[in-house]
């Protein structure tokens, strides 16, 4: 007996349940043991008084006896309809009477709130197919038939078929002992009741596998009533019959049982009234009873996708333990690809029906059709979905942050797998996944990662062991044993390199030699920000200044802009850790031009008061956010804008004070400088911004110590790795550029200043002092030579006298005066005069282009200078946030777009600012990003 | 030329001589050239007028004397009492026996700047009354450099004509072949002085062969002065800009109006073709009442000519200026190579 095979070795709350299922099974079978029997209907009295309760609680107990009966009466009178049309051989009637029962039979199941189906319509149901059967057996019959009335017997026969599937097991039954029909409809009912309740519990326990049994009852019960809807029930109902069907008779589960299963399952998939959840736990247990390796892999593949179902909308995410579940899936699936080598999955070729009956003992090669690697980027958006969602500062994202490693392992063995099996192409396209989990990592997070991971991996293995041993004793116990076992083949624990180095050098070489283009970008970006992190300016700016990244980033797609973006910043950065102002400002002066760095970087949100969004694109942009732990500060990033533009703008303000024509470097320091100077007082500073604008005009009176003091009073600076050395750098830098501006100011009040009053004002070295004095006379920014004896500055004035001023003034006027007659002689002939105004025209060019050379020159110069170490992070504990640094406070984020398109920096040249206008037309982030690409285009002249 | 252009007093003085009738010469009375700059001079920063008496007599004008008028303001009244005083000042001068017939007056100028519509306006009016008359324009700035800055004008005929008739059309001054160059004319002056008074001045003048204006002659420093024409050119090369714009707008509208007449014309005469087909009479090929014919008023030239003139004024100050610089200069150099 099937029933006694099952209960070996159970606990007794199994026991129980496969006794009823014997029970029912083989109705009147007198040789149950007594003490079974009486557990069964305490069990049963049990359940009984649980569903009154239930319905107590709803308080509608009276209203559904009187409304049952109703749809009782109402169903009695369909089935007499019925045997009237048999009566007269009315196919036609007898169909419309067939579709009005089932959706009687609804509607009963509705009110009677149980899942049984009522005995009437079973007997009906019994009746129908007897006459079926006459009827297709009465051949002549049949073609006397008119032919509306064939072809609706026709449909009848399929009709009846696959409805009568669900009720076979039923209609077995009242084939056997039609004499239960004679008894009261209520017994009938209640007994039904008992066994359907009963009847749930195995493919309940199979759907949860982590959870307790006893409470699972409960909650599965609690569920059920709380989706309550008819359809549910009858799904499950069915669930229930097929795993019936399968537990019955294990042996006989063939190969087709289970395709044929598989099949309507997923052509059911994505219909109105599937259950997802429901269809992902039926693929589950599907995949315990597949035949062969091919087939459960098959099967494997479909729970998967079906799991990537059960999150509807493109905003929310996966829920996290169906993603669990799904990499569970997934490492099963690598497993049986390892212990098969003939398997190979593909998703090119549409494969054989039977592909898959093939035995674990067929030698020649498997085709199944599905795609890893679409799997594992679906897996990793998922992941990437959910920490957008999950709030940064909740435990919970935390929780989520370390499954990180879990993602990882099968990225490494897809990745394997691939390039195993030769697909080098999907390989570098697993590589740049994980390098994009990588990338942004400096060592002291990746170590933290690296040891979670060797920490979890421990755990996880007591963990996995626990759980297979459950796993092992509920398959036993329960559904049927899984024919195919595989041995846990793939390493459940990522190997991680010592340095994160090593590990991106692998990944990133592997991608440029089989990636595609678009791969192999990202790839150098993500190598970019890593080196930029890792405080390697050189080589990062060489291999963005080599991978003609910028050239045609405006033409990619929007997430590898906003790593572009992204790349700058931090290049930005570490130039700033480096002490390259000019550098820094070069990167990241253009993210700060429209004053929209957050959406830049894709960190937040900005407000923009004159173009409001549409609520598309608002979605479209919080799907490219940044999850929390990826965010560049952006405290720092301004701090270091700030300051890099301040040492460079101070000066160049000061030397052009009577200047107009002289360029700003920073329009947007200039912009914030203005505005600071125009509040009449001038609080404390507060914020970044105040704190630069304070050093600011302390550095422009030549005050260096009062301004770095404002500058280090900041506390992001506690951001950086080497903070002392950054700051010392800061300092220096700020005595020079006070040097500078002190001379540039001030030089007229002078005949001669010497070195030593210098080194004591600005606290600097007399070589330094000598070598910046030295250095701005050869540049002739300082009308001066030295008096070695002395060691004195002796200034020569040079200024202009006032009649060369006018003279000056005179040669516009006429410029102004001989254009006008020209236009007014080429009025006169009706032709231009080509010649003149395009000569002017490209005088002007020059002087741009002469100026954009610079970035160039700075770079070459920058190389020479030592660079110091630098680093910021350890700020994304993975054991634990250290609490919310401060994000950048949108207080002083205020919106400047208004001024933002006024056109490409005129510092960096002209060159660049064709191309500039031409994609302003592209949108909000491409117009950011092609802008950016403006200064190192100029800097490749 | 720094030596043969600016003429002392004596000199001047000396040598007189007679001119056919039309108005050839302005003899004028050493008094009332001392009277003239003793007046300009204490009023250096703001300009003055003052009344030019004297006598006409065939083709040289005789000034003989001259009294100033107080400095206008800008009160009717004061107007009234200025007319006042001007008739007072002739009655009184005719008691004493001096010549009283008015011959034009003078102004004193800064930096030559005196080319205005305000001259020429003044010189229609005393036109009517006075068939000759000039006026005298002194620069007391020039003055400085040791230069007897006298400048005697007047309008010439041809422009007085367009003048009257307002019609400075470039039509018109093509047809009277009337250049900037045409506005004024200027008159040699020839300053006078009795016998008596040269034997006076004879007996006074000292032993030393160098005399102030000598010493004037030989400054060095020329930026102020050059600087200052410098600006009131700029200022001038505005205005002409100015000028020279409308005159484009114009030339724009003109242009725009014959391309909307042409148009309109050809449509009439596509009408007017239908019409005879149709046997009836043409309409007119011109619309007066149509804004589109409406003749669009040139702007007048006098301002881009008076303007000309003044720039052409300007820059021959600074040339002479600068000439006369460099010559000192070159001096200087010899003298110290010496």
């Amino acid at each position: 007996m099937a029933s006694r095979f099952w209960t070996q070795g159970g606990d007794s709350d199994t026991e129980e349940e496969e006794q009823e299922n014997s029970e029912y099974e083989d109705g009147s079978d007198a040789e149950q043991p007594a003490g079974d029997n009486a557990g069964a209907t305490a069990r049963s009295r049990y359940l009984r008084d649980q569903a009154s309760d239930s319905d107590d609680s709803d308080g509608q107990h009276r209203v559904i006896k009187s409304a049952r009966d109703k749809r009782f009466d109402e169903m009695a009178s369909t089935v007499d309809q019925m045997k009237n049309a048999m009566k007269i051989n009315d196919w036609v009637s007898l169909q419309e009477s067939f579709e009005k029962i089932n959706k009687q039979l609804e509607k009963v199941v509705r009110v009677t709130e149980s899942v049984k189906v009522p005995n009437l319509y079973i007997k009906a149901l019994v009746m129908l197919e007897d006459f079926l059967a006459q009827a297709l057996a009465n051949k002549d019959a049949k073609k006397k038939m008119s032919s509306s009335n064939a072809k609706a017997l026709n449909s009848m026969k399929q009709k009846l078929k696959k409805n009568n599937k669900q009720y076979e097991e039923l209609i077995a039954k009242y084939r056997e002992k039609p004499e239960s029909e004679d008894e009261g409809a209520e017994d009938e009912d209640e007994d039904e009741d008992e066994e359907s309740e009963a009847e749930e519990d195995p493919s309940k326990i199979v759907m949860s596998d982590e959870e307790n049994d006893d409470e699972d009852d409960e909650d599965e019960d609690d569920r059920d009533e709380e989706g309550g809807g008819a359809w549910q029930r009858k799904t499950s109902k069915k669930d229930k019959l097929m795993d019936k069907q399968f537990m019955k008779d294990p042996s006989e589960i063939t190969w087709d049982i289970v395709n044929k299963k598989l099949k309507e399952i997923v052509a059911a998939r994505g219909k109105k009234g599937t259950g997802r959840v429901e269809q992902v736990e039926q693929l589950t247990f599907l995949t315990r009873v597949a035949k062969t390796p091919a087939q459960k892999l098959e099967i494997l593949f479909s729970a998967i996708s079906s799991q990537f179902d059960i999150n509807p909308s493109l905003l929310g995410h996966m829920p996290i333990n169906v993603w669990k579940k799904c990499v569970g899936n997934m490492l099963l699936v690598l497993d049986i690809l390892e212990q098969y080598p003939n398997i190979v999955v593909d998703d090119m070729v549409e494969p054989e029906e039977n592909e898959t009956q093939k035995g674990a003992d067929y030698n020649g090669t498997v085709r199944v059709w599905g795609n890893l690697v679409a799997f594992l980027e679906r897996l990793d958006s998922e992941f990437f979905k959910s920490l957008q969602c999950i709030d940064p500062y909740t435990r919970e994202y935390v929780e989520r942050l370390r499954d990180e490693p879990l993602f990882f392992v099968i990225a490494q063995n897809v990745q394997d797998y691939l390039e195993r099996i030769g697909d080098f192409k999907a390989a570098s396209k697993v590589a740049l996944r994980r390098l994009e989990l990588v990338y942004y990592k400096p060592q002291e997070v990746y170590d933290a990662m690296r040891n979670l991971a060797e920490q979890t991996g421990t755990e996880e293995g007591l963990e996995d062991g626990d759980e297979s041993e459950e796993k092992q004793s509920i398959e036993e116990n329960r559904g049927p044993p899984v024919f195919i076992s595989i041995p846990e083949l793939v390493p459940r624990k990522p190997t991680f390199p010592e340095s994160s180095r090593t590990l991106v050098d692998a990944l990133v070489s592997h991608i440029y030699s089989y990636g595609d283009e678009r791969t192999k970008a990202r790839a150098m970006l993500c190598d970019i920000y890593h080196h930029a992190i890792f405080d390697e300016f050189s080589i990062a700016r060489d291999l963005l200044l080599m991978s003609h990244l910028q050239d045609g980033i405006q033409l990619m797609d929007i997430s590898s802009q906003i790593l572009f973006n992204r790349v700058m910043a931090q290049l930005g950065l570490c130039a700033f850790r480096a002490g390259l102002i000019q550098e820094a400002h070069g990167c990241l002066f253009e993210l700060y031009q429209g004053g929209r760095v957050k959406e830049l970087l894709a960190q937040g949100f900005s407000q923009n008061r004159y173009h409001e969004k549409t609520p598309e694109q608002e979605k479209a942009e919080r799907r490219r956010q940044m999850p929390y732990h990826m965010h560049i500060n952006l405290e720092l990033l301004e701090a270091t804008h700030l300051i890099s533009a301040m040492l460079l703008e101070v000066p160049n303000m000061a030397a052009a004070a009577y200047d107009p024509k002289r360029k700003p470097i920073s329009k947007t320091f200039r912009r914030l400088l203005e505005v600071n100077e125009r509040h009449t007082f001038v609080g404390p500073p507060e914020n970044v911004r105040d704190h630069v604008m304070a050093a600011t005009r302390a550095l422009s009176k030549g005050d260096c110590h009062k301004a770095f003091g404002v500058i280090s009073s900041l506390d992001i600076w506690k951001l950086l790795r080497n903070r002392e050395s950054v700051l010392e750098m800061v300092k220096s830098k700020i005595k020079e550029e006070a040097l500078r501006t002190y001379l540039f100011a001030y030089s007229s009040c002078y005949d001669t200043l010497s070195l030593e009053q210098l080194t004591s004002m600005f606290d600097l070295s007399k070589a330094h002092v000598h070598s910046i004095v030295s250095k701005m006379m050869v540049m002739e920014e300082l009308q001066a030579s030295w008096d070695q004896p002395t060691k004195c500055i002796v200034f020569h004035n040079l200024e202009q006298t006032r009649l060369q001023s006018l003279l000056f003034q005179m040669a516009d006027k006429l410029i102004i005066l001989a254009e006008n007659n020209e236009r007014a002689f080429e009025a006169r002939t009706g032709g231009g005069i080509e010649g003149l105004p395009p000569k002017r025209r490209e005088g002007m060019d020059y002087a741009t282009s002469g100026a954009s050379n610079r970035w160039q020159d700075n770079y070459v110069s920058g190389a020479s200078q030592g660079r110091q170490g630098g680093g910021y992070g350890g700020r994304l504990g993975y054991g634990g946030r250290t609490g919310g640094s401060a994000q950048a406070g949108g207080g002083f984020q205020r919106d400047h777009s208004g001024h933002g398109s006024r056109g490409a920096g005129g510092y960096y040249g002209g060159t660049g600012r064709t191309s500039y206008h031409a994609s302003a037309l592209r949108g909000a982030q491409v117009e950011g990003s092609a802008g950016m690409v403006n200064l190192s285009r100029a800097g490749r002249i | 030329m720094a030596n043969t252009m600016p003429r002392s007093f004596l000199q001047a003085a000396a040598t007189s001589e007679e001119v056919a009738p039309p108005l050839r010469v302005v003899q004028i009375e050493g008094l009332a050239v001392l009277k003239i700059i003793k007046h300009c001079n204490e009023f250096l920063p703001s300009l003055v007028t003052g009344q030019l008496l004297g006598l006409d007599v065939g083709s040289v004008l005789e000034v003989t004397n001259c009294f100033p008028f107080p400095i206008r303001e800008e009160d009717e009244e004061i107007e009234a009492d200025g007319a006042n005083y001007q008739l007072e000042m002739m009655r009184c001068l005719r008691e004493v026996n001096v010549d009283n017939n008015t011959v034009g007056w003078y102004q004193s100028t800064l930096m030559g700047s005196f080319q205005t519509v305000e001259l020429i306006e003044t010189f229609m009016n005393y036109q009517e009354n006075i068939r000759r008359c000039v006026c005298i324009v002194y620069d007391p700035s020039r003055s400085a450099q040791g230069v007897l800055a006298l400048k005697a004008l007047k309008l010439t005929d041809s422009f007085m004509d367009l003048y009257r008739n307002n019609n400075f059309t470039g039509e018109k001054l093509r047809e009277k072949n009337l250049s900037w160059v045409d506005i004024f004319e200027e008159i040699p002056i020839k300053v006078s002085n009795s016998a008596l008074a040269s034997a006076f001045m004879t007996e006074l003048e000292p032993e030393l062969p160098v005399k102030q204006c000598d010493y004037d002659r030989l400054k060095l420093s020329t930026a102020p002065y050059m600087e200052r024409n410098l600006e009131f050119l700029i200022d001038c090369m505005e205005d002409l800009s100015a000028e020279q714009n409308k005159f484009q707008y114009y030339y724009r509208n003109l242009s725009r109006q014959q391309a909307q007449q042409q148009t309109w014309l050809q449509k009439r005469r596509v009408e007017n073709m239908a019409r005879k087909a149709a046997g009836e009479e043409p309409l007119p090929e011109e619309d007066p009442a149509n804004p589109i014919f409406k003749p669009i008023l040139e702007p007048s030239r006098v301002d881009s000519y008076l303007i000309t003139n003044q720039i052409s004024n300007y820059c021959n100050q600074i040339n002479g200026v600068a000439t006369q610089s460099f010559n000192r200069l070159y001096l200087m150099k010899a003298l110290h190579e010496d």
